[in-house]
């Protein structure tokens, strides 16, 4: 019982905290792998079977759905673990008859990776993969001046295309008028009011995406090329508007 | 779609799409800064969402339930629920009860002769005039009813206007319906308080040829007797004897007596055509009540009382 209420309030804690949530994953990830195991019929492989990376996710959505009218906690994250391996064997039928890249091609000691890797150069891949990762590190640095880090915002997204689009509007309009960006990074407050003024994007929907606004705005101030050269769907879907 | 890595936690994975958002997916041994394209996205805790579906559902339930009662009730009032009640009485007596629509919902046969006249009979959706007219066939069919009979429809209604008009329309329809077959008697009379209807059609359309037909109307001054009940229609055994009524064709609502009518018997009554409610006797031994039977106002006169006083009494004087 005292046990229960512990990993109840542990829970609950982690559905705050970014870190708690780790903690939690890491500490009951025993947990996590059998009953991947349950599910795979033997023990998973740690940073090979996907499964175990599908078992964990549905463990932290688990700490995020759970309620305590819901029942004992463990009990639930072990359903919601079942069912998602369950969806994804179910997506991954589609790929039944694809073959392994892993698989051997015609020369013995190469595979087909190695084989059809071809056209791509891994350097440079790697090479670009490490700006993208510095971009992304000072990007989050940044946003820890503003009390935000990127979980938060993935939380806080907006998920209705509506609100999403909306959320563009008073991107583009932040844009228009740069002074509002050079004074969001010198006050590390977010200038609501205006946008909205600006935009004729509602209050309400800005303070409650405020993070995701935060974390969209920074990415159009300075640097973050790549970034930007990621999301250019963004600004094009405004501008077809 | 490309997802840009953003973030790596041991449990999941921040992936930036093209359009902007900001998801967790299942953490495939990512590395932040790579670009993947079929990621395993965590799926929204629906929760919210399902709960306003729930609330939105137990509305529109809740609304539909309403609008059920409602119309429920309404078509219950409207179709159901008798709300009228007329009794044909030739010999066989039968409860007809109406909805509002006039339509019959339920046939009732009060005697012996009224089942027996019932027995296989169908009233289902049909109007009170075809009922009553199919009835009245069937009596004819039967032997119940035959020439210079005589039919009473005593209309059991709430409101006045709607025992006029059932009345009215009984009349006509019954009459048209029987109209060069047979000749009989429509009486109708109201069953709370047991007054004709008054119909100045009665003798000349329904009966043409019958001098009989006639004699309800033409009875007004032979009769001395006020105090028969007009309600006889369900308790009449076929020998009605509507000779002796003082049914009165414009006037159906005060008993104007008039003194010097070829009657002997009560010789000392003072009925006064154009007060009612007051007795004013002055003998103090009759004990004739003018509103007995035929109208049931002032019916704290009791019957038995005599002795009344013009000065001094006070009971009596309440009345008016």
């Amino acid at each position: 019982m005292n046990n229960e209420h512990k990993i109840v309030q542990q829970v609950y804690a982690a559905k705050e905290d970014v870190q708690a949530a780790d903690r939690l994953i890491g500490t009951y990830l025993p947990f996590i792998k059998t009953e991947t195991a349950k599910f795979l019929k033997r023990p998973p492989i740690e940073g090979h079977d996907d499964e175990l990376s599908i078992a964990m996710i549905a463990f932290h959505e688990a700490i995020g759905g759970y309620s305590r009218t819901r029942g004992a906690f463990l009990k639930y994250a072990a359903m919601l673990i079942r069912s998602r391996l369950i969806d994804y064997s179910r997506r991954e039928q589609r790929h039944s008859r694809v073959i392994s890249l892993d698989a051997p091609a015609r020369e013995e000691d190469t595979t087909l990776g190695e084989v059809l890797v071809g056209e791509r150069d891994p350097h440079e891949e790697t090479a670009s993969r490490d700006a993208t990762r510095a971009e992304i590190e000072e990007l989050a640095r940044q946003m820890k001046e503003f009390g935000v880090d990127l979980s938060n915002v993935a939380d806080n997204c907006p998920k209705q295309q509506r609100t999403l689009d909306a959320c563009r509007k008073a991107l583009q309009y932040a844009r228009e008028n740069p002074e509002l960006l050079d004074d969001l990074l010198k006050t590390k407050r977010l200038p609501i009011g205006q946008l909205a003024a600006g935009s004729g994007v509602e209050r309400k929907t800005l303070e409650r995406h405020r993070k995701y606004m935060v974390a969209l705005l920074l990415i159009y101030t300075n640097g973050y090329e790549i970034i930007r050269g990621h999301l250019k769907q963004v600004m094009k879907g405004v501008a077809a508007r | 779609m490309s997802y840009l890595v953003m973030e790596c936690h041991p449990g999941y994975a921040v992936l930036l799409d093209e359009d902007g958002r900001f998801l967790k997916a299942a953490n495939l041994r990512y590395e932040v800064g790579q670009t993947v394209y079929d990621p395993v996205l965590m799926k929204e805790t629906a929760e919210r969402q399902r709960y306003t579906m729930r609330w939105i559902s137990s509305g529109i339930a809740a609304i539909a339930a309403c609008f059920l009662l409602f119309f429920g009730i309404h078509y219950y009032q409207k179709y159901l629920q008798p709300y009228s009640s007329i009794y044909l009485t030739i010999n066989p007596t039968v409860q007809m009860d109406l909805n509002r629509q006039g339509t019959v919902v339920r046939l009732t046969g009060i005697n012996e002769d009224g089942k027996a006249l019932l027995e296989g009979y169908d009233s289902k959706g049909k109007d009170k005039v075809t009922v009553a007219d199919e009835l009245i066939d069937r009596a004819i069919e039967m032997g119940f009813l035959s020439e210079g009979g005589q039919v009473s429809f005593s209309i059991d209604s709430p409101d006045d206007a709607l025992f006029q008009e059932y009345g009215t329309e009984l009349r006509t329809k019954v009459t048209e319906h029987l109209d060069g077959r047979i000749t009989i008697t429509i009486e109708i009379t109201n069953h709370q308080d047991g007054q004709g209807q008054e119909s100045p059609e009665n003798s000349s359309s329904s009966t043409p040829s019958q001098p009989s037909s006639s004699q309800p109307e033409s009875t007004l001054p032979s009769s001395p007797e006020p105090s028969r009940p007009g309600n006889v229609p369900p308790t009449s055994s076929g020998s009605t004897d509507y000779d002796d009524t003082d049914y009165d064709l414009n006037d159906n609502n005060s008993t104007n007596y008039v003194p010097p009518s070829t009657s002997t018997p009560p010789a000392d009554t003072d009925y006064d055509p154009d007060d009612e409610g007051v007795t004013n006797y002055t003998d103090g031994n009759t004990d004739y009540d003018p509103s007995n039977g035929t109208n049931d106002d002032s019916d704290d006169d009791d019957d038995g009382d005599s002795g009344y006083d013009d000065d001094n009494n006070d009971d009596n004087a309440d009345d008016d």
